[in-house]
Protein backbone atom coordinates (compact mmCIF):
# COMPACT_ATOMS: atom_id res chain seq x y z
CA UNK A 1 0.00 0.00 0.00
CA UNK A 2 2.76 2.42 0.99
CA UNK A 3 4.74 1.41 -2.09
CA UNK A 4 1.70 2.18 -4.28
CA UNK A 5 1.35 5.67 -2.79
CA UNK A 6 5.06 6.39 -3.29
CA UNK A 7 4.74 5.16 -6.89
CA UNK A 8 1.75 7.46 -7.52
CA UNK A 9 3.87 10.43 -6.37
CA UNK A 10 7.11 9.42 -8.11
CA UNK A 11 5.64 8.27 -11.43
CA UNK A 12 4.46 11.71 -12.75
CA UNK A 13 7.76 13.33 -11.71
CA UNK A 14 9.77 10.66 -13.53
CA UNK A 15 7.49 10.97 -16.56
CA UNK A 16 7.89 14.74 -16.55
CA UNK A 17 11.69 14.42 -16.60
CA UNK A 18 11.56 11.88 -19.45
CA UNK A 19 9.06 13.93 -21.48
CA UNK A 20 11.12 17.11 -21.09
CA UNK A 21 14.24 15.16 -22.05
CA UNK A 22 12.46 13.94 -25.18
CA UNK A 23 11.45 17.47 -26.17
CA UNK A 24 15.05 18.66 -25.67
CA UNK A 25 16.35 15.70 -27.66
CA UNK A 26 13.92 16.45 -30.49
CA UNK A 27 15.06 20.09 -30.68
CA UNK A 28 18.73 19.09 -30.68
CA UNK A 29 18.26 16.34 -33.27
CA UNK A 30 16.16 18.54 -35.55
CA UNK A 31 18.94 21.15 -35.38
CA UNK A 32 21.60 18.58 -36.27
CA UNK A 33 19.52 17.28 -39.20
CA UNK A 34 19.21 20.89 -40.45
CA UNK A 35 23.02 21.31 -39.97
CA UNK A 36 22.71 23.69 -37.03
CA UNK A 37 24.47 23.41 -33.67
CA UNK A 38 21.19 23.40 -31.77
CA UNK A 39 20.17 24.49 -28.28
CA UNK A 40 21.45 22.80 -25.12
CA UNK A 41 19.46 19.69 -24.23
CA UNK A 42 18.08 21.42 -21.10
CA UNK A 43 16.51 24.24 -23.17
CA UNK A 44 12.83 23.15 -22.64
CA UNK A 45 13.41 23.15 -18.87
CA UNK A 46 14.88 26.68 -19.05
CA UNK A 47 11.86 27.78 -21.10
CA UNK A 48 9.52 26.26 -18.47
CA UNK A 49 11.28 28.15 -15.64
CA UNK A 50 11.01 31.36 -17.66
CA UNK A 51 7.28 30.80 -18.23
CA UNK A 52 6.70 30.24 -14.52
CA UNK A 53 8.40 33.54 -13.66
CA UNK A 54 6.52 35.51 -16.34
CA UNK A 55 3.29 37.26 -15.55
CA UNK A 56 0.48 35.18 -17.04
CA UNK A 57 -2.78 36.59 -18.36
CA UNK A 58 -5.94 34.66 -17.48
CA UNK A 59 -9.19 34.87 -19.44
CA UNK A 60 -11.59 33.71 -16.73
CA UNK A 61 -12.17 30.73 -14.45
CA UNK A 62 -13.11 28.25 -17.22
CA UNK A 63 -9.80 29.12 -18.89
CA UNK A 64 -7.87 28.04 -15.78
CA UNK A 65 -10.12 25.02 -15.14
CA UNK A 66 -9.68 23.59 -18.66
CA UNK A 67 -5.88 23.63 -18.40
CA UNK A 68 -5.99 21.82 -15.06
CA UNK A 69 -8.56 19.33 -16.42
CA UNK A 70 -6.38 18.37 -19.38
CA UNK A 71 -3.29 18.06 -17.16
CA UNK A 72 -5.18 15.91 -14.64
CA UNK A 73 -6.56 13.69 -17.42
CA UNK A 74 -3.03 13.10 -18.71
CA UNK A 75 -1.74 12.22 -15.23
CA UNK A 76 -4.58 9.74 -14.64
CA UNK A 77 -3.88 8.02 -17.98
CA UNK A 78 -0.19 7.84 -17.02
CA UNK A 79 -0.92 6.02 -13.79
CA UNK A 80 -2.67 3.20 -15.70
CA UNK A 81 0.30 2.56 -18.01
CA UNK A 82 2.99 0.21 -16.67
CA UNK A 83 6.52 1.63 -16.80
CA UNK A 84 8.89 -1.25 -16.24
CA UNK A 85 7.57 -2.92 -13.08
CA UNK A 86 5.98 0.35 -11.93
CA UNK A 87 2.20 0.35 -12.47
CA UNK A 88 0.42 2.15 -9.61
CA UNK A 89 -3.20 1.98 -10.78
CA UNK A 90 -3.18 -0.98 -13.15
CA UNK A 91 -6.31 -3.08 -12.80
CA UNK A 92 -8.20 -5.63 -14.85
CA UNK A 93 -9.90 -3.06 -17.11
CA UNK A 94 -6.90 -0.78 -17.75
CA UNK A 95 -7.17 -0.57 -21.52
CA UNK A 96 -10.84 0.47 -21.46
CA UNK A 97 -10.13 3.20 -18.90
CA UNK A 98 -7.25 4.53 -21.03
CA UNK A 99 -9.51 4.52 -24.09
CA UNK A 100 -11.98 6.81 -22.30
CA UNK A 101 -9.66 9.14 -20.37
CA UNK A 102 -7.23 9.73 -23.25
CA UNK A 103 -9.80 12.14 -24.73
CA UNK A 104 -9.64 14.38 -21.64
CA UNK A 105 -6.49 16.20 -22.75
CA UNK A 106 -7.76 17.56 -26.11
CA UNK A 107 -11.22 18.25 -24.62
CA UNK A 108 -9.76 20.22 -21.70
CA UNK A 109 -7.68 22.36 -24.03
CA UNK A 110 -10.79 22.89 -26.19
CA UNK A 111 -12.81 23.95 -23.14
CA UNK A 112 -10.22 26.43 -21.92
CA UNK A 113 -9.30 27.74 -25.35
CA UNK A 114 -12.91 28.67 -26.07
CA UNK A 115 -12.64 31.32 -23.37
CA UNK A 116 -9.76 33.05 -25.17
CA UNK A 117 -11.89 34.45 -28.04
CA UNK A 118 -9.05 34.46 -30.55
CA UNK A 119 -9.89 33.26 -34.11
CA UNK A 120 -6.67 31.22 -34.22
CA UNK A 121 -7.82 29.30 -31.14
CA UNK A 122 -11.14 28.23 -32.66
CA UNK A 123 -9.40 27.10 -35.87
CA UNK A 124 -6.82 25.21 -33.82
CA UNK A 125 -9.42 23.53 -31.61
CA UNK A 126 -11.54 22.40 -34.55
CA UNK A 127 -8.41 20.97 -36.17
CA UNK A 128 -7.39 19.23 -32.96
CA UNK A 129 -10.81 17.61 -32.46
CA UNK A 130 -11.01 16.55 -36.13
CA UNK A 131 -7.55 15.02 -35.82
CA UNK A 132 -8.48 13.12 -32.67
CA UNK A 133 -11.62 11.88 -34.46
CA UNK A 134 -9.28 10.72 -37.22
CA UNK A 135 -6.92 8.68 -35.09
CA UNK A 136 -9.50 7.35 -32.61
CA UNK A 137 -11.07 5.04 -35.24
CA UNK A 138 -7.91 3.03 -36.09
CA UNK A 139 -6.87 3.25 -32.42
CA UNK A 140 -10.12 1.54 -31.40
CA UNK A 141 -9.56 -1.26 -33.94
CA UNK A 142 -6.00 -1.74 -32.67
CA UNK A 143 -7.12 -1.98 -29.03
CA UNK A 144 -9.95 -4.37 -29.99
CA UNK A 145 -7.54 -6.61 -31.90
CA UNK A 146 -5.17 -6.76 -28.91
CA UNK A 147 -8.03 -7.47 -26.49
CA UNK A 148 -9.57 -10.25 -28.61
CA UNK A 149 -6.23 -11.93 -29.26
CA UNK A 150 -5.00 -11.98 -25.66
CA UNK A 151 -8.54 -12.28 -24.16
CA UNK A 152 -7.78 -9.72 -21.42
CA UNK A 153 -8.16 -5.97 -20.89
CA UNK A 154 -5.32 -5.55 -18.40
CA UNK A 155 -2.06 -4.14 -19.72
CA UNK A 156 0.08 -5.87 -17.10
CA UNK A 157 -1.41 -9.22 -18.21
CA UNK A 158 -0.64 -8.43 -21.86
CA UNK A 159 2.95 -7.54 -20.97
CA UNK A 160 3.31 -10.76 -18.96
CA UNK A 161 2.02 -12.93 -21.83
CA UNK A 162 4.33 -11.20 -24.32
CA UNK A 163 7.40 -11.76 -22.17
CA UNK A 164 6.71 -15.52 -22.26
CA UNK A 165 5.42 -15.94 -25.82
CA UNK A 166 7.31 -13.25 -27.76
CA UNK A 167 6.59 -9.66 -28.79
CA UNK A 168 3.20 -8.91 -30.33
CA UNK A 169 4.83 -6.98 -33.19
CA UNK A 170 6.36 -10.25 -34.45
CA UNK A 171 3.38 -12.58 -33.99
CA UNK A 172 1.40 -13.34 -37.12
CA UNK A 173 -2.00 -11.60 -36.85
CA UNK A 174 -0.91 -8.84 -34.47
CA UNK A 175 1.86 -7.29 -36.57
CA UNK A 176 -0.82 -5.61 -38.70
CA UNK A 177 -2.30 -3.56 -35.78
CA UNK A 178 1.32 -2.84 -34.75
CA UNK A 179 2.07 -1.28 -38.13
CA UNK A 180 -1.21 0.65 -37.95
CA UNK A 181 -0.21 2.02 -34.51
CA UNK A 182 3.17 3.11 -35.89
CA UNK A 183 1.35 4.96 -38.69
CA UNK A 184 -0.93 6.88 -36.30
CA UNK A 185 1.73 7.48 -33.61
CA UNK A 186 2.74 10.94 -34.99
CA UNK A 187 -0.94 11.97 -34.88
CA UNK A 188 -1.28 10.89 -31.23
CA UNK A 189 1.79 12.81 -30.06
CA UNK A 190 1.24 15.71 -32.49
CA UNK A 191 4.41 15.53 -34.56
CA UNK A 192 5.21 16.68 -38.06
CA UNK A 193 3.06 15.01 -40.68
CA UNK A 194 0.12 15.61 -38.31
CA UNK A 195 1.00 18.80 -36.38
CA UNK A 196 -1.95 20.56 -38.03
CA UNK A 197 -3.45 21.50 -34.65
CA UNK A 198 -0.49 23.55 -33.41
CA UNK A 199 0.93 24.75 -36.71
CA UNK A 200 3.12 27.69 -35.61
CA UNK A 201 3.64 29.08 -39.13
CA UNK A 202 -0.03 28.87 -40.16
CA UNK A 203 -2.21 29.70 -37.17
CA UNK A 204 0.34 30.91 -34.57
CA UNK A 205 0.45 27.62 -32.61
CA UNK A 206 -3.35 27.24 -32.66
CA UNK A 207 -4.99 26.56 -29.27
CA UNK A 208 -1.90 27.78 -27.37
CA UNK A 209 -1.88 31.30 -28.85
CA UNK A 210 -3.55 33.06 -25.88
CA UNK A 211 -1.68 31.20 -23.11
CA UNK A 212 1.09 33.03 -21.34
CA UNK A 213 3.17 32.64 -18.22
CA UNK A 214 2.29 29.70 -15.98
CA UNK A 215 -0.70 28.61 -18.10
CA UNK A 216 1.62 28.12 -21.07
CA UNK A 217 4.02 26.19 -18.82
CA UNK A 218 1.19 23.83 -17.78
CA UNK A 219 0.26 23.27 -21.44
CA UNK A 220 3.90 22.44 -22.21
CA UNK A 221 4.00 19.93 -19.33
CA UNK A 222 0.80 18.36 -20.64
CA UNK A 223 2.47 18.00 -24.05
CA UNK A 224 5.41 16.21 -22.43
CA UNK A 225 2.98 13.77 -20.76
CA UNK A 226 1.15 13.14 -24.07
CA UNK A 227 4.49 12.34 -25.69
CA UNK A 228 5.19 9.78 -22.98
CA UNK A 229 1.72 8.19 -23.17
CA UNK A 230 1.78 7.61 -26.94
CA UNK A 231 5.20 5.98 -26.91
CA UNK A 232 4.85 3.98 -23.68
CA UNK A 233 1.53 2.50 -24.80
CA UNK A 234 3.12 1.14 -28.00
CA UNK A 235 5.97 -0.45 -26.05
CA UNK A 236 3.61 -2.09 -23.59
CA UNK A 237 1.20 -3.39 -26.22
CA UNK A 238 3.57 -4.44 -29.01
CA UNK A 239 7.20 -4.50 -27.84
CA UNK A 240 6.62 -6.59 -24.74
CA UNK A 241 7.15 -3.90 -22.10
CA UNK A 242 10.23 -4.39 -19.94
CA UNK A 243 11.15 -5.82 -16.55
CA UNK A 244 13.11 -2.76 -15.44
CA UNK A 245 12.94 0.98 -16.06
CA UNK A 246 16.26 1.31 -17.91
CA UNK A 247 15.40 -1.20 -20.62
CA UNK A 248 11.96 0.37 -21.08
CA UNK A 249 13.59 3.81 -21.47
CA UNK A 250 15.99 2.40 -24.09
CA UNK A 251 13.07 1.06 -26.14
CA UNK A 252 11.32 4.43 -25.84
CA UNK A 253 14.38 6.30 -27.17
CA UNK A 254 14.71 3.99 -30.18
CA UNK A 255 11.04 4.44 -31.08
CA UNK A 256 11.18 8.20 -30.51
CA UNK A 257 14.21 8.64 -32.77
CA UNK A 258 12.34 6.84 -35.58
CA UNK A 259 9.37 9.18 -35.12
CA UNK A 260 11.77 12.16 -35.05
CA UNK A 261 13.37 11.24 -38.37
CA UNK A 262 9.91 11.08 -39.94
CA UNK A 263 9.19 14.44 -38.28
CA UNK A 264 12.35 16.00 -39.74
CA UNK A 265 11.76 14.84 -43.30
CA UNK A 266 8.04 15.13 -43.99
CA UNK A 267 6.08 18.37 -44.43
CA UNK A 268 2.69 18.97 -42.82
CA UNK A 269 -0.57 17.50 -44.15
CA UNK A 270 -3.59 19.66 -44.76
CA UNK A 271 -6.63 18.83 -42.61
CA UNK A 272 -8.58 16.89 -45.22
CA UNK A 273 -5.42 15.07 -46.38
CA UNK A 274 -4.72 13.95 -42.83
CA UNK A 275 -8.25 12.61 -42.33
CA UNK A 276 -8.17 10.88 -45.73
CA UNK A 277 -4.88 9.21 -44.81
CA UNK A 278 -5.91 8.24 -41.27
CA UNK A 279 -9.23 6.73 -42.28
CA UNK A 280 -7.72 4.89 -45.26
CA UNK A 281 -4.45 3.04 -44.55
CA UNK A 282 -4.19 2.66 -40.74
CA UNK A 283 -7.90 1.89 -40.45
CA UNK A 284 -7.75 -0.70 -43.23
CA UNK A 285 -4.65 -2.41 -41.86
CA UNK A 286 -5.98 -2.45 -38.30
CA UNK A 287 -9.36 -3.79 -39.47
CA UNK A 288 -7.74 -6.65 -41.40
CA UNK A 289 -5.71 -7.42 -38.29
CA UNK A 290 -8.87 -7.44 -36.17
CA UNK A 291 -10.59 -9.91 -38.54
CA UNK A 292 -7.51 -12.17 -38.64
CA UNK A 293 -7.47 -12.43 -34.84
CA UNK A 294 -10.97 -13.96 -34.96
CA UNK A 295 -9.85 -16.72 -37.39
CA UNK A 296 -8.97 -19.79 -35.28
CA UNK A 297 -5.91 -20.83 -37.35
CA UNK A 298 -3.71 -18.18 -35.67
CA UNK B 1 24.99 26.17 -11.04
CA UNK B 2 25.25 28.40 -7.98
CA UNK B 3 23.86 31.27 -10.05
CA UNK B 4 20.89 29.11 -11.04
CA UNK B 5 20.07 28.37 -7.40
CA UNK B 6 20.56 31.99 -6.35
CA UNK B 7 18.33 33.67 -8.94
CA UNK B 8 16.62 31.16 -11.25
CA UNK B 9 14.28 33.81 -12.68
CA UNK B 10 17.12 35.98 -13.96
CA UNK B 11 19.07 33.08 -15.43
CA UNK B 12 16.00 31.61 -17.14
CA UNK B 13 15.13 35.00 -18.63
CA UNK B 14 18.69 35.32 -19.89
CA UNK B 15 18.98 31.97 -21.62
CA UNK B 16 15.45 31.72 -22.97
CA UNK B 17 14.58 34.71 -25.14
CA UNK B 18 11.47 34.28 -27.27
CA UNK B 19 11.50 36.87 -30.03
CA UNK B 20 8.30 38.14 -31.69
CA UNK B 21 7.87 37.24 -35.36
CA UNK B 22 6.59 40.75 -36.12
CA UNK B 23 8.62 42.47 -38.86
CA UNK B 24 8.39 46.20 -39.43
CA UNK B 25 10.78 47.09 -42.22
CA UNK B 26 13.71 46.02 -44.36
CA UNK B 27 15.75 45.00 -41.30
CA UNK B 28 13.95 41.68 -41.18
CA UNK B 29 16.00 40.52 -44.17
CA UNK B 30 18.79 39.84 -41.66
CA UNK B 31 16.62 37.64 -39.43
CA UNK B 32 16.32 34.47 -41.61
CA UNK B 33 20.11 33.90 -41.69
CA UNK B 34 20.22 34.51 -37.95
CA UNK B 35 17.63 31.87 -37.02
CA UNK B 36 18.57 29.27 -39.68
CA UNK B 37 21.67 27.16 -40.10
CA UNK B 38 24.23 29.85 -41.02
CA UNK B 39 24.18 31.72 -37.68
CA UNK B 40 22.06 29.47 -35.49
CA UNK B 41 20.45 31.72 -32.87
CA UNK B 42 18.81 28.77 -31.09
CA UNK B 43 22.15 27.79 -29.50
CA UNK B 44 21.86 31.00 -27.42
CA UNK B 45 18.25 30.18 -26.54
CA UNK B 46 16.84 32.80 -28.90
CA UNK B 47 13.83 31.32 -30.68
CA UNK B 48 11.07 32.93 -32.70
CA UNK B 49 7.88 32.80 -30.62
CA UNK B 50 4.69 32.26 -32.62
CA UNK B 51 2.61 34.66 -30.53
CA UNK B 52 3.42 37.80 -28.50
CA UNK B 53 1.98 36.04 -25.44
CA UNK B 54 4.88 33.52 -25.54
CA UNK B 55 7.59 36.10 -26.16
CA UNK B 56 9.82 38.29 -24.03
CA UNK B 57 12.05 39.95 -26.64
CA UNK B 58 10.76 42.45 -29.19
CA UNK B 59 13.08 43.43 -32.03
CA UNK B 60 12.00 46.49 -33.99
CA UNK B 61 13.61 45.78 -37.34
CA UNK B 62 13.81 48.74 -39.67
CA UNK B 63 11.92 51.97 -40.16
CA UNK B 64 8.64 52.55 -38.34
CA UNK B 65 5.77 54.11 -40.26
CA UNK B 66 2.86 55.70 -38.37
CA UNK B 67 0.58 52.78 -39.20
CA UNK B 68 3.22 50.28 -38.06
CA UNK B 69 3.63 52.15 -34.78
CA UNK B 70 0.03 51.29 -33.89
CA UNK B 71 0.72 47.58 -34.39
CA UNK B 72 4.02 47.83 -32.49
CA UNK B 73 2.37 49.40 -29.44
CA UNK B 74 -0.44 46.85 -29.38
CA UNK B 75 2.03 43.96 -29.73
CA UNK B 76 4.25 45.39 -27.02
CA UNK B 77 1.33 45.77 -24.61
CA UNK B 78 0.25 42.14 -25.20
CA UNK B 79 3.60 40.66 -24.15
CA UNK B 80 3.75 39.27 -20.57
CA UNK B 81 5.76 41.28 -18.20
CA UNK B 82 9.51 40.83 -17.99
CA UNK B 83 9.95 41.98 -21.60
CA UNK B 84 12.84 43.55 -23.48
CA UNK B 85 12.94 45.65 -26.63
CA UNK B 86 15.84 46.10 -29.02
CA UNK B 87 15.76 48.64 -31.85
CA UNK B 88 17.57 47.24 -34.89
CA UNK B 89 19.05 49.49 -37.57
CA UNK B 90 19.55 53.23 -37.73
CA UNK B 91 15.97 54.08 -38.76
CA UNK B 92 14.37 53.55 -35.30
CA UNK B 93 17.30 55.45 -33.71
CA UNK B 94 16.88 58.78 -35.49
CA UNK B 95 15.03 58.18 -38.74
CA UNK B 96 18.12 57.11 -40.67
CA UNK B 97 17.79 57.84 -44.38
CA UNK B 98 14.12 58.73 -43.81
CA UNK B 99 15.07 61.64 -41.54
CA UNK B 100 12.85 64.12 -43.42
CA UNK B 101 9.99 61.77 -44.26
CA UNK B 102 6.54 62.92 -43.21
CA UNK B 103 5.19 59.58 -42.02
CA UNK B 104 8.24 57.88 -40.49
CA UNK B 105 8.66 57.83 -36.71
CA UNK B 106 12.10 59.29 -35.98
CA UNK B 107 12.56 58.48 -32.29
CA UNK B 108 10.84 55.19 -31.38
CA UNK B 109 12.11 55.84 -27.83
CA UNK B 110 9.31 58.37 -27.28
CA UNK B 111 6.50 55.86 -27.85
CA UNK B 112 7.71 52.61 -26.29
CA UNK B 113 10.74 52.10 -24.00
CA UNK B 114 13.86 50.68 -25.68
CA UNK B 115 16.48 48.65 -23.80
CA UNK B 116 19.18 48.46 -26.44
CA UNK B 117 20.09 49.86 -29.84
CA UNK B 118 21.90 48.28 -32.77
CA UNK B 119 23.06 51.03 -35.13
CA UNK B 120 23.91 50.50 -38.77
CA UNK B 121 22.23 50.17 -42.13
CA UNK B 122 22.06 47.17 -42.24
CA UNK B 123 23.67 45.73 -39.12
CA UNK B 124 25.34 42.37 -39.79
CA UNK B 125 23.92 39.22 -38.11
CA UNK B 126 26.98 39.20 -35.83
CA UNK B 127 25.73 42.50 -34.40
CA UNK B 128 22.58 40.72 -33.22
CA UNK B 129 24.68 38.24 -31.24
CA UNK B 130 26.72 41.07 -29.69
CA UNK B 131 23.40 42.69 -28.77
CA UNK B 132 22.19 39.43 -27.19
CA UNK B 133 25.32 39.16 -25.04
CA UNK B 134 24.97 42.85 -24.05
CA UNK B 135 21.34 42.15 -23.15
CA UNK B 136 22.48 39.26 -20.93
CA UNK B 137 24.83 41.65 -19.10
CA UNK B 138 22.03 44.19 -18.73
CA UNK B 139 19.63 41.57 -17.34
CA UNK B 140 22.30 40.53 -14.83
CA UNK B 141 22.64 44.12 -13.59
CA UNK B 142 18.85 44.81 -13.72
CA UNK B 143 19.60 47.51 -16.28
CA UNK B 144 17.14 46.20 -18.88
CA UNK B 145 14.22 47.86 -17.09
CA UNK B 146 12.20 49.13 -20.04
CA UNK B 147 8.98 47.50 -18.86
CA UNK B 148 9.37 49.16 -15.42
CA UNK B 149 9.89 52.54 -17.09
CA UNK B 150 6.81 51.95 -19.23
CA UNK B 151 4.71 51.33 -16.12
CA UNK B 152 6.23 54.30 -14.26
CA UNK B 153 5.97 56.90 -17.03
CA UNK B 154 2.90 55.54 -18.82
CA UNK B 155 1.37 59.02 -18.97
CA UNK B 156 4.32 60.32 -20.99
CA UNK B 157 4.28 57.43 -23.47
CA UNK B 158 0.48 57.44 -23.83
CA UNK B 159 0.44 61.19 -24.49
CA UNK B 160 3.13 60.88 -27.15
CA UNK B 161 1.27 58.00 -28.75
CA UNK B 162 -1.92 60.07 -28.84
CA UNK B 163 -0.05 63.00 -30.39
CA UNK B 164 0.90 60.90 -33.41
CA UNK B 165 -1.98 58.45 -33.77
CA UNK B 166 -4.88 60.67 -32.71
CA UNK B 167 -7.54 59.00 -30.57
CA UNK B 168 -6.36 55.55 -29.45
CA UNK B 169 -8.77 52.64 -29.98
CA UNK B 170 -7.56 50.60 -26.99
CA UNK B 171 -7.88 51.32 -23.25
CA UNK B 172 -4.79 52.25 -21.22
CA UNK B 173 -2.71 49.30 -20.01
CA UNK B 174 -1.87 50.82 -16.64
CA UNK B 175 -3.89 53.33 -14.57
CA UNK B 176 -3.03 56.86 -15.61
CA UNK B 177 -1.80 59.33 -12.98
CA UNK B 178 -3.34 62.40 -14.62
CA UNK B 179 -6.62 62.27 -16.47
CA UNK B 180 -5.33 62.76 -20.00
CA UNK B 181 -8.05 60.67 -21.61
CA UNK B 182 -10.56 63.55 -21.60
CA UNK B 183 -10.30 65.71 -24.70
CA UNK B 184 -8.75 69.16 -24.24
CA UNK B 185 -7.08 68.42 -20.91
CA UNK B 186 -4.01 66.82 -22.39
CA UNK B 187 -1.58 69.67 -21.82
CA UNK B 188 -2.32 70.00 -18.10
CA UNK B 189 -0.50 66.82 -17.02
CA UNK B 190 3.11 66.92 -15.88
CA UNK B 191 5.55 67.01 -18.77
CA UNK B 192 8.43 64.58 -18.48
CA UNK B 193 11.64 65.93 -19.99
CA UNK B 194 14.04 63.71 -21.90
CA UNK B 195 16.72 64.25 -19.22
CA UNK B 196 14.51 62.86 -16.47
CA UNK B 197 13.99 59.65 -18.43
CA UNK B 198 17.74 59.37 -18.99
CA UNK B 199 18.38 59.66 -15.26
CA UNK B 200 15.97 56.80 -14.59
CA UNK B 201 17.85 54.62 -17.03
CA UNK B 202 21.01 54.82 -14.86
Amino acid sequence: MVIKIIQIIVYPILTFIIGIFFIGLSRKMMARIQRRYGPPITQPLIDLIRFFYQKGISHGSIFNFGVILSLAGSIVVLLFIPFGRMSPLSSSGGLLVILYIMLFAPLGIALSGGEGANPNISIGISRKLILSLGYEVPFLFIILAIMTYYKTTSITEIVKIQQEAGWALFTIPLFLPGIAYLLILPAIIGMRPFDIASAPQEISSGPMVEYSGKYLALVHIEHAFTLFIGIALFINLFLGGATNIGFFFLKMIVLFVIVLIVNAVFPRYRVEQAIKYLWKWPTLIAFVGLILTKIPIF
Amino acid sequence: MAKWLKSPDKMARKYSLGAVYFCTGCGVIEIPPVITSRWDAERFGVVAAPSPRHANLFMITGYVAVKTLKAIIRTYEQMPEPKYTVAFGSCPVNGGMYWDSYNTIKHIDKYIPIDGWIAGCMPRPEAIFIAVTKLWMMIDKDAANGYIRYREYYDYYRRNQKKVLGKLAWPPLYPLKKNIEVEGKESKGKEYKEKELLSVRK
